[in-house]
């Protein structure tokens, strides 16, 4: 087999970090080892007081009986209706996250959520969910939320009792009442739920002077803004990408960070089969590298200040096209964007893009990100009107409250009333404003000037303690409630247990201040509905719950006439993009900002593209760092404005010139046990809610601060791991993709397994994954995969079953980029099986792999064997010394796996043997699609799946024998189950030659 | 050329020699069988919280077995009845007997029995009653005739060669679905030509795989 070492390195296509491009020792000793230098020692426990423990468990050993310990069974007293013990119950819910609510399926077991997923007929979902969405079960089990009602009155800090709150706010609210609420304001999160609305019109009535404010730090005020200008009031941006055959994203994370992206990235996907009736084209503009940015077919890095100008340019030149140069409709436009700025967008590629635009009129989408500024989202909309998208390829339907105002003005309105001493009580219901709110409020040193503040929250957070009361809250798995999708289709939020730490909602919190309200949430929400035009009967209602949807809710769509005084006004603003090194503040897909921060799931899932774990950092381009002499996890103090922080460095090929990232969300100090300390808190510079800062200066301090990233780990031979081309070659040569395979011998060394009954297998399509990590959240929830904290992840210990390699390709300034998930690959010809000494890895009768746990003695044979890397070592015993509580979210069909034993993807085999004893206990042969794994449950694109090779109809099988089909590593001729579609790419055909140098050769001839 | 020849002295050391060769085969024997299933746990019965009779309601009622374990054939577990399920009956029959004062309880309180399990098996074996019942393994198989346990016991080792036993030739077991819960089934003919037409009949062809269990 041909190594790292062996490989010439000129000809070398793929590399996951620039370690690896450089061949660096540290790569070398990734490579040649399975685990880092050391990692197999018992770290913090040296061998004294290892012996120690183990007298113990000795001693622990003798005390016992010969039979295992009494177990208890305990029955129902009053089963309920249709609950069968030991049979799962899905219910439809639904979470909301800054005001837009994604569609859930959670599973429950004997009365205990145990794993969330999509909701395949919520129109936010189609059966995919985030990461964020998959591990809230984690989260509704946090044992670090807070558990009781708590006042503080100055340094004195006191639990109070639920009916010593209620007293209180019964009370104060009848006092409130008494002055028409002067003084009473209202801080929530964003949210479009209709009981939450009701409420408010309540209150509104019974306290004529209270003032309500929605504040979130991650915000889509932009486009709000940009909406108005354009039209007149905000708008809320529909895409249908099924009709979209040139996609242009301005800064836009429209596959990863935005609040719809499941169900883009799905249509998105769906139109990228090169053999369906179209491919689309993604161009992409952006600063730092998204996922969307990732899956593009032309990317351009450009510091986020720049992409005004572009969209600037790019108006200019598509008004100026001659096909729309009749158009007299469209003169006062020209007459306001009449010059095409100098940009730094490469001429070739914007001449493309024009031509691409203007020849698919009506057949486009054009987005802007959050953190572009109105101007930009204006043009982006007016392009779409232009270049008649508008009602076709794109809709708009009016944004929720056009008259609120945005949230950096609200939370400064609020920070005012405060400062003024005109606020009695202050409600802040859900959010955290004392972390994130912007600096130069002081929001912190702002709460105490309110006579009473309240803070409901499920943790007693930074705002929690300085609020005088703080109330816990239920979690969204444990309450009832409505929400609206990002389309407006109003969704169910049901409860899938009582709260375990009790803890109260919004609208329950609303509710006891508002006269005449039940007071259980049901009733609340079940009035809401019995209120509105649904007026639903018993059977309706139920059929909401099921359903998790009201059908046909969704906001009215309307197409918009352009208000050209309104664009003329806001052309002449755009952000000045002086000289001088720029930040941008990026959402984290994991944290987001700040909330989940203490989640072990989120805070452990490698980042899509950084891989960093626990930590954010710095993002530069190798350029930059050459430029300002910085490496890999050098601390460099970050002044913006008169205010600074202290971050380490992670170089990230691809970023933009003099331009770095930083993500929001961590550096948390009262978040939780995980959240603390975990990185660096950036909202302690973002001033004004802006995302883009301008004129920061970086100060290298000469310390050095270790970041725990997984690019280098399980790195294995990368010949044949990727298999891409573009569309044209593809076109003519179909097979590309097998070509490498073919050179090499087909000879079985062993006897080759028979498969009469099932032959289970997988296929993931490369050119439909955008990298999201869902598949590995999902997979950590089904398979109770403990986490292992940054130090463990530093020495390659992380345990996740299925891990999303990223591929860089070509020059590190501007790298194209291949996602690639890889879990155990079920070879028919598996290497680990051959050197176990314990036959504790066996194949079974329709072709898994399978880990019999109770048989390894932990040799660690087969993961040194293992060419692909994806067995996993319990080091530790990293489930031991959970609490009750989180026990109760464990699978129960699923071993928790205890020290010293090695444990590896199964393919889901309890979901396979639910589904074929189901099957057989009804006589039924088991259908196509029946079996779903975890992961290709959660992928929002469909890009796994999984069925029975056997069986000639399946999805999997018409999949496996693709053109673009390739087994990895064909060298070894492992003949594995799990296979890759090659990834596509559709460049502008005026473009391809330029980029053939990246892509091309395929491999085979530079590695002989 | 002489022959060697152990020295006199050592014929004394004979009887030492032969304990020391004993003492580890009998340790080996008392870890072997001692620790064995057939030892532990044959036999295994436990007292319950409420005195209940198999023998008087399975077997001198007859009573079906589903009517208590409803969901035997549906779910992994058999399900012990929800307290519901006793006052079925007992809101009439021995209403006020003191034997049942723990089901009154728990039916007045929605607190359920505990009762002790018998038949346990590891964690990390998963056993599917439904997958069971509906092929054609009748409850006697492995649980004995409970319909004449005044006190339930354990039967069989249920010890993983058990398992397989069955699982290598299920004919020896299989029954016409029919009798499954029919604990007194006599087969008319041989048991092993009926248990190859049922085996033929539903195409089971019980795996031995490690996956089949252990997950």
């Amino acid at each position: 087999m041909p190594s790292i070492e062996q490989k010439d390195k000129s000809g070398q296509d793929y590399w996951r970090s620039l370690n690896e491009l450089a061949d660096t020792p540290d790569f070398q000793e990734f490579v040649r080892r399975e685990f880092p230098n050391n990692a197999d020692t018992l770290m913090g426990e040296d061998r004294r007081s290892f012996l120690k423990v183990m007298a113990a468990s000795f001693a622990l050993a003798g005390l016992t009986s010969c039979r295992w310990p009494e177990e208890k069974i305990v029955p129902y007293a009053h089963r309920p209706d249709n609950r069968t013990p030991g049979k799962p119950v899905y219910f439809a819910t639904a979470m909301e996250k800054g005001g837009v609510a994604t569609g859930l399926l959670v599973k429950s077991v004997d009365g205990r959520p145990v794993k969330v997923e999509g909701n395949p007929s919520h129109p936010n979902s189609l059966g995919g969910a985030t990461p964020q969405e998959l591990a809230s079960v984690l989260e509704m089990y946090d044992p670090d939320r807070s558990q009781a009602v708590v006042y503080q009155t100055g340094k004195q800090v006191v639990s109070k009792s639920w009916e010593q709150w209620s007293e209180f706010i019964e009370n104060h609210s009848a006092a409130l009442r008494q002055k028409s609420g002067a003084g009473l304001y209202f801080l929530s999160e964003a949210t479009a739920s209709p009981t939450i609305l009701r409420l408010r019109k309540k209150i509104e009535e019974q306290y004529p002077q209270a003032k309500w404010f929605e504040y979130e730090a991650i915000s889509d005020d932009n486009e709000r803004e940009g909406t108005r200008a354009v039209f007149g009031q905000p708008y809320r941006p529909l895409p249908d990408f099924k009709q979209a055959k040139i996609i242009l994203s301005l800064d836009s994370d429209f596959l990863g960070a935005h609040p719809a992206a499941l169900a883009w990235s799905r249509q998105w996907a769906e139109m990228r089969n090169p053999d369906g009736a179209f491919m689309n084209r993604l161009y992409v503009a952006e600063s730092m590298f998204t996922s969307t940015g990732a899956m593009a077919d032309h990317r351009e890095a450009l510091p986020a200040g720049q992409i005004a100008t572009l969209a600037q340019a790019l108006i200019a030149r598509i008004l100026q096209h001659e096909s729309l140069k009749a158009s007299s409709s469209l003169d006062d436009l020209k007459g306001i964007y009449s010059t095409a700025p100098a940009t730094h967008f490469p001429v070739d590629v914007l001449d493309a893009l024009v031509d691409d635009l203007v020849h698919h009129q009506g057949e486009s989408v054009i987005l802007a990100g959050s953190r572009q500024p109105a101007s930009v989202h204006a043009i982006a909309h007016l392009l779409n009107h232009i270049l008649g998208n508008a009602g076709k390829s794109i809709q708009f339907a009016p944004a929720p409250e056009p008259l609120r105002p945005s949230h950096k003005d609200a939370i400064a309105e609020v920070a005012s009333a405060l400062q003024g001493g005109g606020v009695d009580t202050l409600v802040i219901l859900g959010g955290n404003p004392a972390f994130n709110a912007p600096v130069e409020l002081d929001f912190p040193g702002l709460i105490a000037k309110a006579k009473h503040s309240i803070h409901l929250s499920l943790y007693r957070d930074e705002t929690s303690m300085l609020c005088e009361w703080h109330v816990p809250r239920a979690h969204t798995l444990e309450t009832w409630g409505d929400a609206r999708g990002y389309d407006g289709t109003v969704s169910s939020v049901q409860p899938l247990i009582a709260p375990l730490y009790d803890g109260k909602t919004s609208c329950e919190v609303l509710g006891s201040m508002v006269e005449g309200e039940p007071v259980r949430a049901y009733d609340i929400v079940r009035k809401t509905f019995e209120d509105s035009r649904y007026k639903p009967t018993e059977k309706e209602w139920r059929t909401f719950l099921h359903d998790g949807i009201v059908a046909d809710s969704t906001f009215e769509k309307r197409a918009p006439a352009v208000d050209i005084a309104g664009v003329r006004s806001i052309s002449g603003s755009s952000i000045s993009h002086g000289e001088g090194f720029e930040l941008s503040l990026y959402e984290d897909l994991f944290v987001y900002d700040g909330r989940f921060a203490n989640n072990g799931w989120l805070q452990e899932t490698p980042d899509f593209i950084t891989k960093l774990t626990w930590d954010n950092a710095l993002l530069i381009a190798p350029s930059t760092a050459d430029e300002l002499d910085l490496n890999e996890e050098d601390v460099v103090k970050i002044t913006a404005g008169e205010r600074s922080i202290e971050a380490p460095v992670s170089i990230l090929p691809g970023m933009a010139p003099n331009t770095g990232a930083i993500a929001l969300g961590y550096g948390r100090t009262h978040g939780g046990r995980i959240a603390d300390g975990a990185g660096v808190n950036t909202f302690a510079i973002r001033p004004n809610g802006e995302s883009i800062l301008q004129g920061v200066t970086l100060i290298a301090t000469g310390k050095k601060y270790a970041l725990a990233a997984t690019q280098d780990h399980h790195a294995i031979d990368d010949i044949g791991m990727i298999q891409e081309g573009d569309l044209s070659e593809y076109k003519e040569n179909p097979e590309f993709a097998q070509e490498e395979g073919a050179h090499y011998p087909k000879l079985d060394v062993w006897e080759p397994h028979e498969y009469n009954n099932h032959k289970w297998g997988m296929t993931i399509d490369l050119n439909q994954c955008t990298g999201c990590n869902a598949c590995v959240t999902a997979c950590q929830a089904e398979n109770n995969i403990p986490i292992v904290g940054k130090e463990q992840v530093t020495w390659g210990r992380e345990m996740h079953w299925i891990r999303v390699d990223r591929y860089f390709k070509g020059d590190p300034g501007k790298p194209t980029v291949t996602p690639q998930p890889m879990t155990c690959v079920h070879c028919e010809n598996a290497p680990c099986e051959q050197v176990c000494p314990v036959q504790a890895t066996v194949h079974n009768d329709e072709g898994l792999n399978v880990m019999v746990y109770n048989r390894c003695v932990g040799t660690r044979y087969c993961s040194n064997n293992c060419p692909v890397k994806v067995r996993r070592f319990n080091f530790f015993n990293f489930n031991y010394g959970l609490k009750e509580v989180e026990k109760l979210r464990m699978n129960p069909e699923v071993t928790v796996r205890m020290r010293g034993v090695m444990e590896k993807c199964t393919m889901c085999t309890q979901r396979i043997e639910a589904v074929k004893i189901d099957a057989k206990n009804n006589r039924r042969p088991i259908r196509d699609g029946e079996i779903v794994t975890a992961c290709e449950q959660a992928c929002p694109t469909k890009a796994i799946t999984f069925g029975d090779l056997n069986d000639e109809n399946s999805r999997v099988t018409k999949k496996t024998n693709d053109s673009r089909n390739y087994s990895i590593l064909d060298v070894l001729y492992l003949k594995p189950r799990l296979t890759y579609l090659a990834k596509i790419r559709n460049p502008h055909p005026a473009l391809a030659n330029a980029s053939e140098e990246t892509h091309g050769k395929h491999g085979h001839d530079s590695h002989s | 050329m002489t022959t060697f020849k152990f020295p006199k002295w050592s014929n004394k050391l004979r009887p030492v020699v032969g304990v020391a060769a004993i003492i580890p085969a009998y340790f080996l024997f008392l870890i072997y069988y001692g620790f064995a299933p057939s030892t532990t746990d044959v036999g295994y019965a436990p007292k319950q919280p409420v005195p209940y009779s198999h023998a008087l309601h399975a077997g001198e009622l007859g009573i079906d077995c589903r009517y208590c374990h409803d969901t035997v054939d549906q779910s992994k577990h058999a399900s012990i009845p929800p307290t519901q399920t006793c006052l079925n009956c007992h809101s009439n029959i021995r209403s006020d007997s003191d034997k049942l004062l723990a089901v009154r309880d728990s039916f007045a309180t929605g607190m359920p029995i505990e009762w002790v399990r018998i038949h346990d098996l590891p964690d990390y074996v998963y056993f599917n009653h439904s997958a069971h019942v509906t092929r054609g393994v009748s409850c006697v198989s492995c649980h004995g005739r409970v319909d004449k346990m005044e006190v339930v016991a354990q039967q069989e080792t249920l010890s993983m060669g058990w398992c397989l036993d069955c699982h290598r030739q299920p004919e020896k077991h299989l029954r016409p679905l029919d009798a499954v819960y029919d604990l007194d089934w006599v087969p008319e003919e041989d048991q092993l030509v009926i248990g190859a037409r049922i085996k033929d009949l539903y195409k089971l062809n019980p795996s031995t795989d490690c996956s089949t269990c252990h997950r």
